[in-house]
């Protein structure tokens, strides 16, 4: 499993993606690590289980253990305040932002990887799931941390790509099943 | 006795950590478990009604409180001996899993303060004291009135829990520096 088989696997009518794919893999605008990291964690909070697999297999060997950690740490933390703090910045009433959440967060504080590259893999995750006050409060660290606008885009740019495939593959996975049940 | 914002006395305890005689004894102190929170509970005497079971109680969440990151020392001022005999001859506390330190000399109450003035015993005193050696809860019944441990790991989880992400930033906050 790699990126190679997953571009072998988008039809035709995604060739774009595909195509979008191959040249992110050899991205760079950033690190090699950050990278790798912003690959898997928006794999990971894609929810595709075939591309999430097939991601880790291409990039983890670039991380260490403990960035590789790090990595599914911002990823999981995430999951978690991207739900709330999107609530806080949707919700019509100024109350929520005044009452402690009452959220263990602790991993933030100890990733086990730079900070930056931390913040960048959360600004991306953040992009998958969608919560706009997290987005805009992790690009302000990272511009005050130093990253321009181009390696900040890029990984959104890796974000966008690897969720369209993963959306892609398991719709061609589900369509591809129900034709063979249908011919069952 | 001494509050939040204190710090943890000095003390250098026999303790009791199993119920087998050859593993019984170990010695405890202020440098113990570094880097760890720790949970240390005072009551007034052993083999009395009340104490067995808020031990047993501290006991059950003891596994919560390791994932916090926190230790319990439960503590009296009887002896390791007569800590022993307790832990052997009570169901309930055969297999505790934490140290039942002996303050024989009461220097830990008396450096916490928490000495029952007529009875010359520990009251049934809890606190919380965090990595840095800093009291951060005090908690003291009078002798009858038995705890509740659940509530303690509550007040740990709360006072472990920050809202560290830059996610809660409102327009015209401060940031944190992503260093």
């Amino acid at each position: 499993m790699s990126i190679q088989t997953l571009k072998g696997q988008l039809p035709e009518y995604a060739k774009d993606l595909k195509l979008n794919l191959g040249n992110l893999a050899n991205e760079t605008a950033l690190s090699e690590v950050q990278k790798a990291g912003t690959f898997i964690a928006t794999a990971i909070a894609s929810r595709n289980p075939a591309v999430t697999e097939a991601v880790v297999a291409e990039f983890a060997s670039k991380l260490d253990a403990p960035t590789l950690n790090a990595v599914k740490a911002a990823t999981a933390i995430m999951g978690m305040n991207n739900v709330y703090y999107r609530y806080l910045h949707l919700a019509d009433s100024e109350d929520y932002s005044k009452l402690p959440a009452k959220l263990r967060m602790n991993v933030i504080a100890n990733p086990g990887a730079s900070r930056q590259d931390f913040e960048l893999w959360c600004l991306a995750v953040s992009a998958v799931n969608a919560c706009g006050s997290c987005i805009a409060a992790h690009e302000k660290v990272l511009r005050r941390a130093g990253m321009t606008p181009e390696q900040i885009q890029a990984a959104v740019r890796i974000a966008s790509t690897v969720h369209a495939v993963a959306v892609t593959l398991e719709a061609e996975q589900t369509l591809q099943s129900q034709s063979l049940a249908h011919a069952a | 006795m001494l509050t939040v914002g204190d710090r943890i006395p000095s003390f250098n305890l026999q303790a009791v950590v199993s119920s087998e005689q050859d593993k019984a004894f170990s010695t405890i102190n202020d440098a113990s478990s570094p880097g760890k929170w720790k949970v240390i509970f005072f009551w007034p005497k052993d083999f009395t009604f009340v104490c067995p079971t808020e031990i047993a109680a501290f006991g059950k969440l003891n596994t919560e409180f390791n994932d916090r990151d926190a230790v319990i020392y439960g503590v009296s001022t009887d002896s390791e001996f007569v800590h022993l005999a307790w832990r052997r001859s009570h169901p309930d506390l055969k297999a505790l899993p934490f140290p039942m330190l002996a303050d024989i000399k009461r220097e830990l109450s008396q450096g916490f303060g928490v000495l029952h003035k007529q009875e010359g015993v520990a009251l049934r005193a809890t606190f919380i004291v965090d990595p840095q050696g800093v009291i951060r809860f005090v908690s003291v019944n009078d002798m009858s009135v038995g705890r509740n441990p659940e509530e303690v790991l509550r007040v740990l989880d709360a006072l472990q829990t920050d809202e560290l992400c830059p996610c809660n930033w409102q327009k015209g906050d401060e940031f944190l520096k992503a260093a």
